[in-house]
């Protein structure tokens, strides 16, 4: 624990950790100071000046918050008339060439311009001469568009790009009320985080060409989950609205703060893949080619079972640790062999230092700790063996068809419970949809092996069950998550002291043993 | 202020010449963090082709090893570095505040009248360009003009007449 201090705010004593500065400290007791180009993830830059606060018997006058640590005994002022004429001039200055555009503009519902205004301006224009243009929809690569006008050149964007990519697309060009973001000629946004910037950006000047005129913020209903899209698992929000008469749709993520895992950011490639969540949907049960309801469905998989001398299991690294621990009772039920095959999950050189992984799977880690066979040559020879092919929404040619594996599974008899329409689907004799992870909870555990749970964000006009109920409804024993984890406790040794419901925000750091770190 | 943010694109190559090339490898030696060398670059750009191009300043980035978007910020920023050719005698009058009280209009409306440009313009001969520029740093002998890089201090519209006459 960081230690404690106790300064004073207007007048009212409170304690907070020490070192940090004042805009952080103070506000994580919930007091806020504005401030525009302070950001946690880029450090203080104290250009803005929104942040100026006074501090009694200190000198000078007053100072930029975001540079000053808290201190024991300070004396801090954010209600006089001297610190709210500042913010109310600086609001003043933002606003002079501001075109004021906020009915088209996406940021509006969430733009720092527009909250500070209100809290603090509430003024009209004194402006009698023509504004400053500058330029509109500039694209800038990577999905990002800028709008110059909007610009607040509080340098948040300069300053990831140089400090946190270090690629350094970005520069404040020319200066006093000329100054402007700008790319160099030639020299677009080009890395993989390049669309954060539309998150850090504070005002409407950076904006997404994906999310650019979907929605309005307010109408999006802003649920937490976990990105699926790699092993890190960022945290996110999962930003989705039901228009009238539609259905539950997916129109953004967004990184969420998790120290512990994502910190502040996430790769562009997990952002946009929401649109899988929504696209490409395996939406009805399908037996021999034609369509059916979801009962005769799991009536059918049944009957294959009950016939089968040696069914084979194949369990997905998407799964939660439920969802697998589920899959593997019911393989011992029915005698099966069940396997973690998944290399197709795997784009070897793809990861690099920051967040992004070659494992493109969000729980491997969960059938190593339930110690689920992945290799290759096991799932080969049980293969060979089968006669009843079971795929628990795992599929092995994600990235890439592999025509010796899938000629040999095709020759089976072949059921594929899958969220989406896929290879597995395509050569399957009895296709059952099922959730994907935005419309179910459950606890994944990544590549630092942090267990981490998620609880559902989405609900669709057609509901679809998740795995976990596909295999009570085919007459496993375990009944839902709560009731996965005494087995799981008992089983696996990484896992007896965790508490399901107690597993905290950030997520829950497992000791792994030395043995288990070997890995895809 | 006007926007310098539009860079001219020349289509070809950019390098120092044998000359500024030892000259920057000498300057490159004082500084012990590499980027102080993008303004002396800029320099060196300005003095061998009298401007700045998009294709220089990229030039300048990957010699330092920059990037591009910090050496266009700074040849942006300062304005003294010229973005677009300029006449083959450049003239810069001062426009800062001990040159404005002791008459650089009378210079400037001088020259609108002789060479026919106004600050911010080329003649169409391409010989004369005229720019108005912030302090030069020499306020004891304002107004100061400067010819090509070149000082000349407490200037009235009689020198003025006498120096464009060593020109032509």
């Amino acid at each position: 624990m960081a230690e404690m201090v106790k300064l004073f705010v207007n007048g009212e004593e409170v304690e907070v950790e020490s070192g940090k500065n004042l805009i952080d400290a103070i506000g994580a007791v919930g007091i806020e100071i504005p401030h525009l180009c302070y950001h946690p993830a880029l450090g203080a830059d104290g250009n803005c000046r929104m942040c100026l606060v006074g501090i009694e018997d200190g000198r000078p006058p007053v100072v930029p918050a975001c540079k000053t640590p808290a201190r024991e005994g300070m004396r801090v002022q954010l209600d006089t008339d001297n610190i709210k004429k500042i913010q109310r001039d600086i609001m003043e200055f933002e606003l002079i060439n501001h075109p004021v555009d906020c009915p088209i503009c996406d940021q509006a519902g969430e733009c720092k311009l527009q909250d500070y205004y209100m809290a603090h301006d509430l003024q009209d224009s004194r402006m009698r001469v023509p504004q400053v243009t500058k330029g509109k929809k500039m694209d800038f690569g990577c999905g990002v568009v800028h709008d110059q006008e909007r610009c607040v050149v509080c340098g948040r964007c300069v300053r990831f790009t140089r400090q946190i990519t270090k690629t350094g697309e970005l520069g404040i060009i020319n200066r006093t009320d000329a100054a402007r973001v700008n790319i160099f000629p030639g020299r677009p946004l080009n890395n993989r985080y390049a669309l954060n910037i539309v998150d850090l950006c504070p005002v409407g000047a950076m904006t997404s060409r994906d999310f650019r005129f979907k929605q309005r913020v307010w109408f999006l209903k802003k649920d937490k989950g976990i990105c699926h899209g790699c092993a890190r698992g960022c945290n996110i929000f999962i930003d989705h609205n039901r228009e009238k008469y539609k259905d539950d749709v997916i129109y953004r993520y967004r990184p969420r703060l998790n120290s512990l895992v994502n910190g502040y950011f996430m790769c562009d490639e997990g952002r946009l893949s929401y649109k899988e969540e929504n696209e490409n949907r395996l939406t009805a049960t399908m037996i021999e080619g034609k369509e059916t309801s979801f009962e005769d469905g799991i009536q059918r998989i049944q009957q294959e079972l009950n016939q089968a001398k040696k069914p084979l299991m194949l369990i997905s690294p998407n799964s939660t640790l439920e969802q697998q621990w589920a899959v593997k009772r019911i393989a011992t039920l029915y005698g099966a062999r069940c396997s973690g095959y998944s290399e197709g999950y795997v784009k070897a050189g793809d990861g690099d230092d920051f967040l992004i992984c070659d494992d493109k799977s969000a729980n491997r880690r969960g059938l190593q700790l339930l110690d689920i066979d992945c290799e290759r040559t096991t799932l080969e020879q049980a293969l060979g063996e089968c006669d009843l092919f079971i795929s628990f929404d795992n599929d092995p040619f994600r990235f890439g068809n592999n025509e010796e594996l899938r000629n040999a599974i095709a020759a089976k008899r072949v059921i594929a419970i899958s969220s989406h329409e896929n290879t597995m689907t395509e050569i399957s004799k009895v296709a059952l949809p099922v959730a994907s992870y935005s419309e179910y909870d459950g606890t994944i555990v990544n590549i630092n092996n942090v267990l981490q749970s998620f609880t559902r964000a989405v609900r669709k006009n057609e509901e679809r069950i998740d795995i976990l109920e596909v295999t009570r409804l085919l007459g496993g024993a375990v009944r839902d998550n709560a009731h996965a984890w005494p087995g799981m406790k008992t089983t696996v040794e990484e896992l007896a002291e965790v508490h399901p419901d107690r597993i905290p925000a950030e997520g829950l750091q497992l000791s792994v043993s030395e043995e288990s770190h070997v890995s895809a | 202020m006007s926007d310098r943010s539009e860079l001219i694109i020349t289509g070809k190559p950019f390098a120092f010449d044998a000359e500024r090339d030892a000259e920057f490898e000498r300057l490159v030696k004082r500084y012990p963090i590499r980027e102080s060398m993008i303004l002396p670059a800029l320099w060196l750009t300005q003095e061998q082709e009298g401007w700045i191009s998009a294709e220089a300043m990229a030039y300048i980035a990957d010699r330092i090893g920059t990037y591009a978007s910090k050496v266009y910020e700074a040849a942006t920023f300062y304005t003294m570095f010229n973005l677009e050719p300029k006449g083959q005698y450049h003239i810069c009058v001062c426009r800062t505040l001990s040159c404005w009280l002791r008459e650089k209009q009378e210079i400037v409306d001088y020259l609108a009248k002789e060479i026919g440009i106004r600050p911010g313009e080329i003649s169409e001969d391409g010989r004369f360009s005229l720019e108005e520029v912030e302090c030069l740093g020499h306020c004891g002998t304002a107004p100061v003009v400067q010819l090509n890089g070149e000082f000349h201090e407490e200037m009235d519209v009689d020198k003025m007449k006498a120096l464009l006459a060593t020109l032509k």
